[in-house]
């Protein structure tokens, strides 16, 4: 019995232990229960549940014709869906579409009816600029439900003008019958004047059998779908997933990796008291973080190097852009994420702290970079979070140098350079301050 | 300030708060010295230290170090202190050579320093293991590579944090040999320690108690104030009655009360033991007794910390 208590106290020992230990810790029990929930909160907030808004360019010589279909065909769908202008100049809307200025160019026919009427089907040409095949399937969809309307418009106002027609056909067919039924009673007195009725009728039946002709000849495929969509992109690549997720992998395993050792580096020298030694040394706050800077950059700079031959070779991702491109930009995507990681570390109290903070930057990465939900999607507020993390800059930098050959764009390569400057600057006071904090 | 003092001093004083950790201390210190500096745990000799090289600064008062307030170090100033924390606070996943290369570094010291690492791991008797990992050493390795790292910039000045703490006494006694041999080298040894017994091999010791500095003074001064004065042990074949006793304490060099140690062995405090021992052999022989034993004693520093801690208290 006696030794059941001791197994018991012993038992007792740690349990009562381990839940003062954590319990010690509100700051990190809050970043655990509330981060991850946060992260979702604000996911759901970021997600607008509908289709993302194309803007869309319509390309037509003459656009008063075709104003009455693009107008119904816009209002059929959501206004957030097509945001539409109309352009006669086809050059001018691909070049706009090259600078993501639209998303979405639909070439009209220049003679539709002519061309159908030749017994062929109209083609809208649509194109766009997108690499991610989940965009690409959504902007096909979107072509064919935009042909599927306006081939609904067209046989629809086909119908009505048909109906119209006939009606003047049935009137025309009862004059014919009618100086028919004249001309029959006339034409043994051999008036010249019944003659000439007679030839008006001949002329009006034939008009009426060349409609009827022209109508029975049509074929049927062309009839019930007089127009048709041809939709490609830009570029002539052909992504597969793994393809189109690669460089947006490649991102987040680099930042995660610098933002891991970097919040563990100063918070463990604070943690083992050897910034009391640094503190007495001759040895500076930027001598110390640029030191910390350069090691882990040339570590983080052999193992980038390791990941894209991996993604090269392994998973044979070509690199469509220019080396120097992609060197350059997963440079700074680490001296931005190092920039965030020893944040991290100098306002982080212990370890533990320092790998949740982490953690939590991971998770947030995931949704909120563009690797999970496109950022065209996100509503207005959470962008500025998308845009806080290095992450959504890495992403889109290697996006377009890996997969479409271009080099980063410059704004996104100085917007991520200015945050990784504005973030050594934060960690060079903020050291600067640890450094001095005993003389408060 | 004097030439000769590495470390001044006037109502040093350091506020955390409402605490007091350090209260109006005064001290100076002269260059080349082994200085001792004790006192029970908790009593301000860290905080002291850490207002001598900079890591805090004073509430209010002087202080000078090698000439210059620490809250105004210059890089040069700095390279001439060496501090030795309390704590091993080296890479326990780096080697012992890796441990002290990076200490050189950040010291700025010259690249070409092979020989003189080796010299100092050749000094702390390391070189066989400087291929260890820090965490695999022992607590007295660890604290050997924490002195070798100290005195990788030849400082002039050296801020040793209780470096014996928690060591066996043979390898403390060892220590104390490396720091008579830095001392012989021109270094000035300022070193806090709890083992009071330490004070002996100091040149001069200072006594913190509650955050006051009580005195410095050499370690057989630190008797005198102690006891009032040397101690001279008597032994005789006879008993030393009461009277005799009485008559020692109204000898005019005998200062206070004759502690008895058995029937035949007294302790008796004087001024002079050197004058007093003469006095003392004539004064037994005029009382017949005969002296088996008369020597001046040195109380273990236990002793003498105990009783100075005391009268302070007495004095409050």
């Amino acid at each position: 019995m006696t030794r059941i208590f001791k197994f018991l106290i012993r038992i007792s020992s740690f349990l009562s232990k381990e839940l003062t230990e954590i319990f010690r810790q509100p700051k990190l029990i809050l970043t655990l229960v509330l981060g991850p929930f946060l992260i979702m909160f604000l996911f759901g907030l970021a997600n607008p549940g509908q289709g993302r808004t194309l803007r869309t360019t319509f390309v037509v010589t003459d656009p008063n014709s075709f104003q009455k279909e693009i107008d119904a065909f816009t209002k059929s769908f959501s206004s957030s869906l097509v945001n539409y202008v109309i352009e006669n100049d086809g050059e001018l809307a691909l070049k706009k579409l090259a600078l993501n200025q639209t998303d979405m160019v639909i070439i009209i026919p220049d003679v539709p009816l002519e061309t159908i009427q030749n017994n062929q089907q109209a083609e809208f040409l649509v194109y766009h600029n997108e690499i991610d095949p989940f965009q690409i399937g959504y902007i096909n969809s979107v072509g064919r439900i935009y042909v599927d309307e306006i081939n609904r418009q067209f046989l629809q106002s086909m119908v009505e003008q048909e109906q119209g027609d006939s009606a003047s056909l049935q009137s025309n067919l009862e004059a014919a019958i009618i100086k028919t039924q004249t001309l029959r009673r006339a034409i043994p007195s051999g008036d010249v004047n019944t003659a000439t009725q007679a030839a008006d009728l001949e002329k009006d039946l034939t008009d009426l059998h060349g409609k009827l002709t022209t109508f029975r000849t049509l074929a049927s495929g062309v009839l019930v779908r007089p127009f048709s969509a041809k939709i490609s992109g830009l570029s002539d690549i052909q992504l597969t997933v793994i393809g189109f997720f690669a460089p947006a992998v490649i991102v987040l395993l680099l930042q995660h990796f610098s933002i891991t050792f970097a919040s563990l580096s100063i918070v463990r020298e604070t943690r083992s008291g050897i910034m009391e030694l640094f503190k007495v040394a001759p040895i500076t706050a930027f001598e110390t973080l640029a030191g910390k800077y350069i090691s882990y950059l040339f570590f983080e700079i052999i193992l980038a190097g390791i990941i894209t031959v991996l993604a090269v070779w392994l998973l044979k991702i070509p690199i469509l852009g220019q080396l120097q491109d992609y060197a350059l930009a997963v440079l700074v995507l680490l001296f931005t994420s190092l920039g965030v990681g020893f944040l991290i570390s100098l306002i982080s109290e212990t370890d533990t702290q320092a790998v949740q903070y982490s953690m939590l930057l991971l998770l947030a990465s995931i949704f909120f970079s563009g690797f999970f939900l496109d950022l065209r999607l996100m509503k207005e507020p959470i962008t500025f979070l998308a845009w806080s993390l290095p992450a959504t800059y890495g992403i889109r930098m290697l996006q377009d140098i890996i997969l479409r050959g271009s080099s980063a764009p410059p704004m996104i390569f100085l917007g991520i350079t200015l945050i990784g400057i504005v973030l050594f600057l934060i960690d060079w006071t903020l050291l600067r301050k640890k450094m001095e904090s005993q003389y408060a | 300030m004097l030439s000769g003092n590495v470390v001044e001093a006037q109502d040093l004083t350091k506020k955390f708060g409402d605490d007091i950790a350090v209260r109006s201390l005064n001290m100076q210190l002269p260059r080349g010295v082994i200085f001792g500096f004790v006192g029970p745990s908790g009593c301000g000799k860290t905080t002291t230290v850490r207002l001598l090289t900079g890591f805090y600064k004073p509430t209010s008062g002087i202080l000078n170090v090698l000439g210059t307030p620490p809250a105004d170090f210059s890089k040069s100033d700095r390279e001439k202190i060496g501090y030795l924390t309390q704590q091993f606070v080296l890479y326990p996943n780096l080697t012992v050579w890796e441990n002290l290369n990076f200490a050189a570094s950040f010291y700025g010291v010259s690249l070409f320093r092979w020989g003189r690492l080796n010299k100092l791991l050749d000094f702390v008797e390391l070189k066989g293991d400087k291929n260890k990992l820090a965490r695999d050493l022992s607590g007295g390795m660890k604290r050997r590579l924490s002195l070798a790292a100290t005195l990788v910039h030849k400082p002039e000045l050296l801020f040793l944090d209780e470096p014996t703490a928690g060591i066996d006494p043979i390898l403390r006694r060892k220590f104390w040999d490396y720091f008579k041999e830095l001392q012989a080298e021109d270094h000035t040894l300022f070193i806090t320690t709890q083992y009071v017994g330490e004070a002996a091999f100091c040149d001069l010791v200072g006594v913190m108690y509650k955050g006051r500095l009580l005195m410095i003074e050499t370690p057989d001064g630190l008797r005198r104030k102690a006891y009032g004065g040397d101690v001279i042990g008597i032994r005789t074949n006879e008993d030393i009655s009461s009277e005799h006793r009485h008559q020692l304490e109204g000898l005019p060099f005998v200062r206070g009360k004759v502690k008895i140690v058995s029937d035949q062995e007294v302790d008796v405090i004087v001024d002079d033991a050197s004058i007093a021992v003469a006095v003392l052999l004539e004064w037994s022989q005029a009382q017949k007794l005969t002296v088996e034993m008369m020597e001046k004693k040195s109380p273990p520093f236990d002793d003498v910390f105990v009783r100075l801690i005391e009268m302070e208290i007495a004095n409050d």
